[in-house]
């Protein structure tokens, strides 16, 4: 994003709607410090500032630096991976594509949530701690995948490393005998990761929105609670076409 | 969306917030599904939502759209993210989506014992579920959690902690009401699933809490 400066009048009123906290005032007028910004537009969505100040970045679409856009603004969809939004529909609509059918696990690492932010070098942190473990099943339909450039080491396209974005999921599809490994790989490199991440699990349920007893008993055994709340598709979908 | 799992809150603020998400399924379900998404926009309407977005506006009730311009946006693999506040609107929406039966993938996020009940008090089944295993990595960087139960209220990310503090300090200081705090904060959120109602719960209990200086 850009601020034209001769415009800008320093009301500052569009300085707390940054979600990277990248807007400062200089020389009595707001800027965007062009490093931290993730390119998500929620300054200029917002519509906040009285004299249109607010403009995208002539440079918002040029590789790599496009990247920020396709994975911070939610109105963005993906133009240099192909694929619309940060992540796939996972399980939002598994009772009609049941890519996670009775007895599998995928598993969602979203990096830089809540609230800080990454460098896409803390998702090849990530994706090199998993490759090293032997866990390759990195989702074929996320964007994370064909940024990959060695699957083997996993390794990220070199020149996408210096990028920033407001975050990225790594997608898994994962059999319950693999399940152990990844969510220790995953408790292991967290202390390296320069950001946080959440992790979550989806599975198919048993009748009456039981959760398979499987599940809960590899995710206590590695040490991880679950919250009260959760993400839960209520079984009306259908395919029809 | 991923987000909708991790909302952040006591129990007692979690059973007044249920999002809701109406998904087509992109290759299985898209062909003709405009006109069953919008029959369940309707349904959803009826049962009383508190926010709401269509993917084809990417504004929600709260930052300029009408109700009406939901469902005249509504085409093919649109999607329709909204939120209730409360058990009962949530309830009545998924008993009129089980009346209309017309196979596109609805999604609840909310505390899975209230989810469980409702869906047994109506003879739903539910299919899949997505639990949190929570927060990992620098912990310590994150701002406080009483700050977090209002920037997760975006699937997105868009409702910026510092915006946070911004609302705190005026209401703090007389400029504007909770209620009115609470829909400066529902107007980034770009996936319509900010609770507005929640959020001025929380902004009634937090305020008296915190002195935020301007940064």
């Amino acid at each position: 994003m850009i601020i034209y400066k001769e415009v800008c009048v320093g009301c500052g009123r569009c300085q707390p709607y940054c979600p990277a906290g990248a807007i400062a005032f200089e020389d009595m007028k707001s800027v965007v410090e062009q490093d931290a910004c993730y390119e998500c537009g929620n300054c200029l969505r917002v519509a906040i500032c009285p004299v249109d100040a607010i403009h995208d970045s002539p440079q918002v679409y040029q590789y790599p630096r496009a990247l920020r856009k396709y994975f911070s603004d939610p109105c963005a969809t993906h133009a240099v991976t192909g694929i619309e939004g940060r992540g796939t529909e996972e399980s939002k609509t598994n009772d009609v594509t049941e890519r996670c059918g009775p007895g599998e696990f995928g598993v969602a690492i979203e990096v830089g949530r809540p609230t800080l932010g990454m460098g896409l070098a803390d998702i090849q942190r990530i994706t090199r701690a998993l490759a090293r473990s032997g866990i390759t099943e990195i989702e074929p339909q996320n964007p994370i995948h064909s940024m990959i450039a060695d699957p083997a080491t996993g390794d990220l396209k070199v020149e996408m490393l210096n990028e920033r974005v407001l975050s990225a999921i790594i997608e898994l599809q994962v059999t319950p005998e693999r399940l152990p490994d990844v969510l220790r790989t995953i408790k292991a490199v967290a202390n390296e990761v320069d950001s946080v991440f959440t992790l979550d699990v989806f599975t198919t349920l048993e009748p009456g929105l039981t959760i398979p007893r499987k599940l809960l008993d590899i995710v206590e055994a590695e040490g991880f609670t679950w919250r009260p709340n959760a993400k839960i598709n209520m079984g009306l979908g259908r395919a029809s076409d | 969306m991923t987000h909708s799992l991790h909302r952040e809150g006591t129990i007692d603020s979690l059973e007044r917030d249920y999002a809701l998400f109406i998904y087509p399924a992109r290759g299985f379900n898209y062909k003709g599904c405009a006109p069953k998404v919008r029959r369940l926009v309707e349904i959803v309407y009826q049962a009383g939502p508190v926010n709401m977005i269509a993917t084809t506006l990417r504004h929600n009730l709260y930052s300029g759209v009408r109700p009406e311009e939901v469902l005249d946006s509504i085409k093919e693999g649109s999607r329709v993210f909204s939120v209730f506040n409360n058990r009962e609107g949530i309830k009545e929406a998924l008993k009129g989506f089980k009346a209309a039966d017309e196979g596109i993938s609805i999604v609840v996020s909310g505390l899975i014992d209230r989810v469980r009940e409702i869906a047994l008090e109506i003879g739903l089944d539910p299919h899949t579920i997505n639990i949190s295993l929570g927060v990992h990595g620098g912990t310590d960087r994150l701002p406080p959690p009483d700050i977090r139960q209002f920037t997760t209220m975006c699937g997105h990310g868009m409702v910026s902690p510092l915006l946070v503090r911004d609302v705190i300090r005026r209401i703090n200081s007389g400029k504007i009401s909770s209620w009115d705090g609470s829909l400066v904060l529902a107007k980034p959120c770009a996936c319509g699933i900010y609770n507005p109602h929640r959020s001025a719960e929380l902004l009634e209990e937090l305020t008296p809490l915190y002195t935020v200086a301007r940064r």
